[in-house]
């Protein structure tokens, strides 16, 4: 087909004959949503889920997710798996700085949302108050079934489609200008 | 599986190992051989002096005894009175005839023991966490650092005048609750949110609870 | 260059610190070029962020060109205050933190938990209680393994075990799931017995499951056993004697596997051990390859003791009647005013132990693990120390890699199998 023709014809009829109109914003999103990589950042108990995650039954691979970055200067979002001690606080501060923009976090279990059921000197209580977290998977420790769910929804918060509890559309660059 | 099958395998029970007769004489023996008191407690324990630790640790590394374990124990808030505020327990173990002893040795706050790691190599990483987590220094110890908590935690947690810090928790509508308190109605030390305690819940006695009293027969 | 001229003899870690004991190697190489140009010690940092190091460990790596000359670990990167945190629960609110060090192999620590505790309060456990610990935790043991064959390999580039470990792991934690709802860190038993009986069909899932592991055993073995890459990265490689198993305290496979038949399960029997037939496999190699086929064998040991398990799993109550320790069936307490104070003293203060301090080893997947219970006759319990054998084990690190190559190292911490939240606590 000549290029002259994509200016002239209509635009529906384009697309009938399987050529697609996107702005470059949302393609590079939505390319984006389906290649993200992970940082290794098991922790406890939460990793080992994370690696049955990518296991032959669960397949995280289907999500475009499997490829598990050892260096953060090569992946796009940090899945903190398991209890985070005060020791290890200013390290994983340090490997999320050294991860490029734009990126993303997911609180993996109760220990990294909230301290779950370590409530004392040694332990985090909040990953949150060391990074930015996009997204809490709730558990102790979270079936892999439920990190799937997590990249999924983190898909949609990539590609603009979340929307928060009030029904708000959740912007989509949101995550991307930190 | 050629490869898999050079595994040997020893299929008798722990009766068969046994070597020398001579060795294998009940704990109270070894106890009483080394010159030691033996504790009254539900697991074989010998009391050691810190002077004679040392040698007592290389008569049983010589007999063939491994060192499993260090146990490091603040006495300080314990309903009995204790020798001294901390006690350091050995928890030695013969691989073969499947002997077990605990040394426990008594100390003050500030005083030092000898390091058994010239006896015992694992003695490195164990006498390390006594001294990260009770402050008891262990001399001639090669490497005695922090080992567990962060470099820059001052005390130590298991000290029981080091708080456990816990955070409280809070609600969406401002309400928090500490989990101390909480906690408080059932270890019948402090008045928690309820305000009672022990056994002033029924109403009746005014002083501490009287620990309960040990059935006859069962563990000290 | 052959594998015996690769393999420098392993040293003390003490007496590396001379120049002149350095291994023949290394002493050689700069010996020739020492001359012609300056070489140094470089230290190399691994972790605690690093897909090798099974967690959060953190090795500081002394090298001369390719050569370890010295190892130092960091840990505490997940220090968790386990034993701190401990004085804080009651005893029954403890069986949920006790499988969250050790979460591999989760049952091991709290078996060693509620045996600690049980033998404080005297506790009288039912047999069938007793037959369903023990399948879980041989379970929990083929669990573990299977995650170490997985992970170990794929750290010596042999990434396709892991999915095929996963798959029967995946079958263990269904069995896991079903019986109490968790797939990991389950907390199922309680003090005095289990926190309730097993599903009906589930004894059938399990002997399933056993009748055809060992065919996958094999298979296991059939892809890396006699592969020539995996031969010459683990034979002789990191080796370990008897005499220094024994003085660097190690126990469990490990020990195992230096020739030193040390099982607490013949040693020192728990949970009826003595009356399972089943056979501890040692070697005396000490080197990661002995570690490697020691613990495939393990995993036919644990199926073979769970078929006989199975075989005397008989109708039966599952916790100690006495009402100070358990609670109360749920019917009781519409009828009896007696079973609504039992289960309101338990549910809110727990039971009291009297004074004492007690030790029950358990042997693990990773050695002997122990929980040394202080009670002073309060609710909760006064010290608790666990005596984590992942932790004793790393020291053995040290003194196998020295002398040996980077990828060595690497080997060694593999087959060491330490679980960092042992490790830390």
């Amino acid at each position: 087909m000549p290029l002259k023709e994509l200016f002239e014809r209509d635009w529906q009829e384009l697309e009938s004959e399987g050529i697609l109109f996107s702005s470059l914003e949302k393609l590079v999103a939505w390319g984006r949503s389906n290649s993200l990589w992970p940082a290794t950042f098991g922790l406890a108990c939460c990793a080992i889920e994370m690696m049955s995650a990518t296991d032959g039954r669960n397949d995280l691979a289907r999500f475009g997710s499997e490829v598990f970055r050892a260096s953060p200067r090569q992946a796009d979002v940090m899945i903190v798996a398991g209890r985070l001690s005060k020791k290890m606080a200013p390290i994983m501060r340090r490997v999320y700085d050294q991860m490029p923009d734009p990126k993303w976090v997911i609180s993996m279990g109760a220990c990294a949302s909230s301290g779950g059921m370590f409530n004392n000197y040694a332990i985090v209580q909040n990953v949150d108050s060391v990074v930015p977290v996009d997204i809490f998977v709730p558990g102790c420790p979270p079936r892999p079934e439920a990190l799937i769910y997590a990249v999924m929804q983190l898909q949609k918060k990539v590609r603009g489609e979340a929307f928060d509890q009030l029904g708000n559309q959740l912007p989509m660059v949101d995550a991307w200008t930190r | 599986m050629d490869k898999v099958s050079k595994i040997e395998t020893y299929t008798t029970g722990p009766a068969s190992v046994q070597t020398d007769p001579a060795r294998l004489d009940p704990i109270d023996a070894l106890i009483a051989t080394l010159g030691l008191s033996a504790e009254d407690a539900a697991e074989p324990t010998a009391v050691v002096g810190i002077d004679k630790l040392e040698s007592v640790a290389l008569r049983l590394r010589q007999a063939g005894f491994m060192l499993l374990d260090v146990v490091g124990i603040d006495y300080s808030a314990y309903v009995q009175p204790r020798p001294e505020r901390l006690s350091v327990l050995y928890n030695v173990y013969h691989p073969y005839d499947h002997r077990r002893l605990f040394l426990r040795v008594w100390l003050a706050m500030g005083t030092a023991l000898p390091s058994l790691y010239g006896v015992w190599k694992s003695a490195n990483y164990l006498e390390r966490e006594v001294y990260d987590l009770l402050g008891v220094v262990f001399t001639d110890h090669p490497d005695l650092r922090k080992i567990l908590t962060p470099d820059d935690l001052e005390g130590h947690p298991l000290l029981k005048d080091f708080p456990i810090d816990e955070t409280p928790t809070l609600f969406r509508d401002g309400r928090f609750l500490d989990p101390a308190a909480f906690r408080a109605g059932m270890t019948g030390q402090a008045t928690g949110l309820s305000g009672w305690r022990g056994s002033l819940r029924r109403g009746e006695g005014k002083g501490d609870i009287e620990p309960p009293v040990m059935p006859a027969g069962g563990p000290k | 260059m052959s594998l015996k001229e690769r393999q420098p003899k392993s040293k003390q870690p003490e007496s590396i610190q001379q120049e002149s004991s350095l291994p023949e190697r290394v002493g050689s190489l700069t010996a020739n070029s020492g001359a012609l140009m300056h070489t140094e010690i470089m230290s190399l940092n691994v972790g605690p962020q690093h897909p090798s190091t099974h967690g959060v460990l953190r090795l500081v790596v002394d090298m001369d060109g390719e050569f370890v000359i010295k190892v130092t670990p960091h840990m505490g990167y997940l220090h968790t205050g386990f034993e701190k945190t401990f004085e804080h629960r009651t005893y029954q609110q403890g069986v949920t933190y006790a499988p969250r060090t050790d979460y591999l192999h989760s049952f091991g620590h709290e078996l060693a938990w509620v045996l600690g505790v049980e033998k404080l309060m005297q506790a009288d456990v039912p047999e069938r209680a007793t037959t369903v610990r023990v399948i879980l935790h041989e379970l929990g043991r083929i669990s573990s393994h299977l995650v170490f064959l997985g992970t170990a390999l794929m750290d010596l580039g042999a990434i396709t075990l892991f999915f095929y470990c996963f798959r029967e792991k995946e079958a263990v934690q269904d069995l896991f799931e079903e019986v109490c709802g968790y797939r990991m860190n389950q907390g199922y038993f309680r003090v005095g017995g289990l926190s309730r009986d097993i599903p009906d069909d589930w004894a059938g899932h399990v002997q399933t499951f056993c009748d055809t592991f060992d065919k996958h055993v094999d298979e296991y073995a059939s892809m890396f056993a006699t592969n020539p890459i995996f031969l010459d990265r683990a034979t002789g490689v990191g080796v370990i004697t008897a005499e220094a198993a024994i003085d660097l305290g190690l126990t469990g496979p490990n020990l195992r596997a230096s020739g030193v038949p040390l099982d607490h399960r013949k040693a020192t029997p728990y949970c009826d051990y003595d009356s399972y037939e089943f056979n501890v496999p040692t070697s005396q190699k000490g080197d990661s390859h002995a570690r490697f086929l020691l613990r495939l064998e393990e995993l036919r040991e644990s199926a073979k003791i769970i078929r006989q398990a199975l075989k005397r799993l008989k109708p039966g109550p599952v916790k100690d009647p006495n009402r100070k320790i358990s609670l109360p069936p749920r019917p009781e307490l519409e009828s009896s005013m007696e079973a609504v104070i039992h289960h309101f003293k338990l549910v809110t203060e727990g039971f009291h132990p009297p004074l004492g301090e007690v030790y029950v080893p358990v042997e693990t997947a990773r050695g002997e693990v122990g929980y040394y219970i202080i009670s002073d006759g309060g609710s909760m319990p006064y010290r608790v120390k666990i005596r984590a054998p992942s932790f004793v084990n790393l020291q053995a690190l040290e003194y196998a890699c020295v002398g040996g190559q980077f990828a060595d190292l690497i080997t060694v911490l593999a087959t060491i199998d330490p679980v960092l939240g042992d490790v830390d606590r």
